[in-house]
């Protein structure tokens, strides 16, 4: 059986037209090849080290 | 695929031939990458949208620069009416790839239909309210909400989702199921529809199975079955009845029930617009109005002015008139030394256009020059002795035969012209006396005993003033 209240919990509001800016600059865009290109920077820095 | 270290071209080796990074892992990323893409692709082509968005954010956890993934992540998004998401999405892209991309088009389809831009923020706006209304226990406000926005936005799947959830709320299973049934034709693998759906099936079905039921029992107890030989005969138990009554009683109702309809919905609106008409009528006289006695108001300071102007313009005229008065003197004056000098004889013409000059002093009142008053006070030094003895003898002949009335003003003349005649005086006094003038013949009387005291004329006026006196005590 559905709970409404439990379920109304899972909606949450729209973005506006106005925060579509906002959400861009706050959009977490690291990748997997981003954190590689870390990782074997990091390993080169331990080698040199 | 370019280097992830010097951003050359990579080869089928397993490291770049430009500066030798080891690229084994960043290209095996890149298929990870592709391999979700493709996938999403897949399951977008099938309307699996909910699966399509998995796999494309899944891409793009691996190759955030896979623009193709991103757009289609994005035309995914605008699909289930997530214009917003959509957006953000082909922006990103669009920065990632300036030119040659068709996230370029995506953002002008959007961007240059302003009112299209209008109607997706109106809708999101009112999708927010209405879950406001949903957490403010308004649901009745929340259903109205997002039937709106369903009007706006058809796509729209949380709404739809919301709206069903409202509607299983109130257990309207049927209209649950009608916007579930919407949601499935634009997202056929939606998790929380098919949970929704699930559910509203779960309550419908036992329903239909008792109708099922008593429909099958109702149609077995209608028909009778019996073995005739190797023949079944059905036979119904209820043969239909003639409808006819029913039939009209129906129509009756249903005509009262338009009449209703039309008396009491569609005559009040018909009202109202010959109203709203009446009042957009009223409206348009009432602006004219108001026009109209603006320019009253405008033609009336108009008139003032000009009633003044017209007024100043008068005063202007009597001045010049007073001018031309003064003229006129001149000119009686000039007439009357030409005619002293021509014909000294003429005093009596001479002492017209004297009177003349007098009588426009007395109306013009104003002042004349010196070189006038000197010419007029020489003429009349000149002339006066004439026209006062002329006057005198035209008195004196009147009074003499009787004719007072004649006889007055020629000596009221005489006297003026030669104040040293005090017979002219004497017999004006006396021609007043005559015609019962009392009180000029007094004033005159007196006039003579204090300008020629000592004289017998005085003393006969003194005679007559105590005559006068006894007479007015009689």
């Amino acid at each position: 059986m559905i709970n409404f209240e439990e379920e109304l919990k899972k909606f949450h509001p729209s973005l506006e037209v106005e925060d579509a800016e906002e959400a861009i600059y706050n959009q977490d865009l690291t990748d997997m090849a981003d954190l590689m290109v870390k990782i074997v920077k990091d390993a080169k820095k331990v080698e040199e080290e | 695929m370019i280097c992830y270290q010097c951003g050359c071209t990579l080869s089928e080796h397993n490291f770049c031939t430009n500066c030798g990074a080891d690229v084994a892992l960043y290209k095996r990323i890149i298929y990870i990458s592709n391999r979700f893409y493709n996938d999403g692709l897949e399951r977008a082509s099938v309307r699996d949208l909910t699966g399509a968005i998995t796999s494309l954010r899944q891409s793009l956890k691996f190759d955030k620069n896979n623009v193709e993934a991103r757009n289609l992540l994005g035309l995914v998004y605008f699909e289930t009416g997530e214009v917003v998401a959509a957006l953000s999405e082909w922006v990103i892209s669009k920065n990632l790839r300036p030119k040659k991309n068709i996230a370029d088009d995506y953002i002008d389809m959007i961007q240059t239909n302003q009112n299209r831009l209008d109607t997706i923020n109106q809708t999101i706006k009112k999708y927010n309210q209405a879950l406001t209304y949903c957490n403010q226990d308004s649901l009745d406000l929340a259903v109205i909400q997002l039937k709106k926005v369903l009007s706006l936005n058809p796509k729209f799947i949380r709404a739809h989702q919301l709206l069903a959830l409202l509607y299983i709320n109130s257990e309207e299973w049927e209209r649950a199921k009608r916007e579930l049934s919407k949601c499935l034709e634009i997202d056929t693998n939606n998790t929380a529809t098919l949970r929704y759906l699930k559910e509203v099936d779960e309550m419908l079905m036992p329903e239909e199975g008792v109708k099922t039921t008593t429909k099958k029992q109702k149609k077995s107890e209608e028909i009778v079955k019996y073995q005739s030989g190797n023949e079944t005969i059905i036979q119904p138990v209820n043969m239909k009845e003639g409808k006819g009554v029913t039939s009209l009683l129906n129509l009756g109702i249903g005509l009262a029930i338009g009449i209703a309809i039309a008396f009491f919905l569609i005559l009040p609106a018909r009202i109202q617009s010959a109203k709203a008409n009446i009042d957009e009528e009223l409206r348009k006289v009432s602006e004219q109005s108001d026009a109209k006695t603006a320019t009253i108001d405008e033609l009336q300071q108009q008139l003032n002015e000009l009633t003044e102007a017209n007024s100043n313009l008068e005063q202007d005229l009597s001045a010049y008139m007073g001018t031309d008065g003064t003229l006129r003197s001149v000119d009686s004056l000039m007439k009357a030394a030409d005619t002293y000098l021509t014909n000294p004889e003429e005093v009596t013409v001479v002492a017209d256009y004297l009177e003349e000059i007098e009588a426009d002093a007395a109306e013009s009142e104003s002042d004349n020059s010196e070189a006038f008053e000197s010419l007029y006070n020489t003429l009349l030094a000149l002339v006066g002795p004439g026209i006062a003895e002329s006057y005198y003898n035209d008195g004196y002949e009147a009074y003499r035969q009787e004719n007072y009335e004649d006889a007055i003003p020629n000596l009221e003349k005489a006297f003026q012209y030669d104040a040293t005649n005090g017979e002219a005086l004497y017999n004006l006094a006396n021609a007043y006396y005559r015609v019962g003038d009392m009180e000029k013949a007094r004033e005159t009387y007196l006039q003579i005993i204090q300008l020629f005291p000592g004289t017998e004329k005085a003393s006969k006026s003194e005679t007559f003033l105590e005559e006068m006196e006894n007479e007015i005590q009689d």
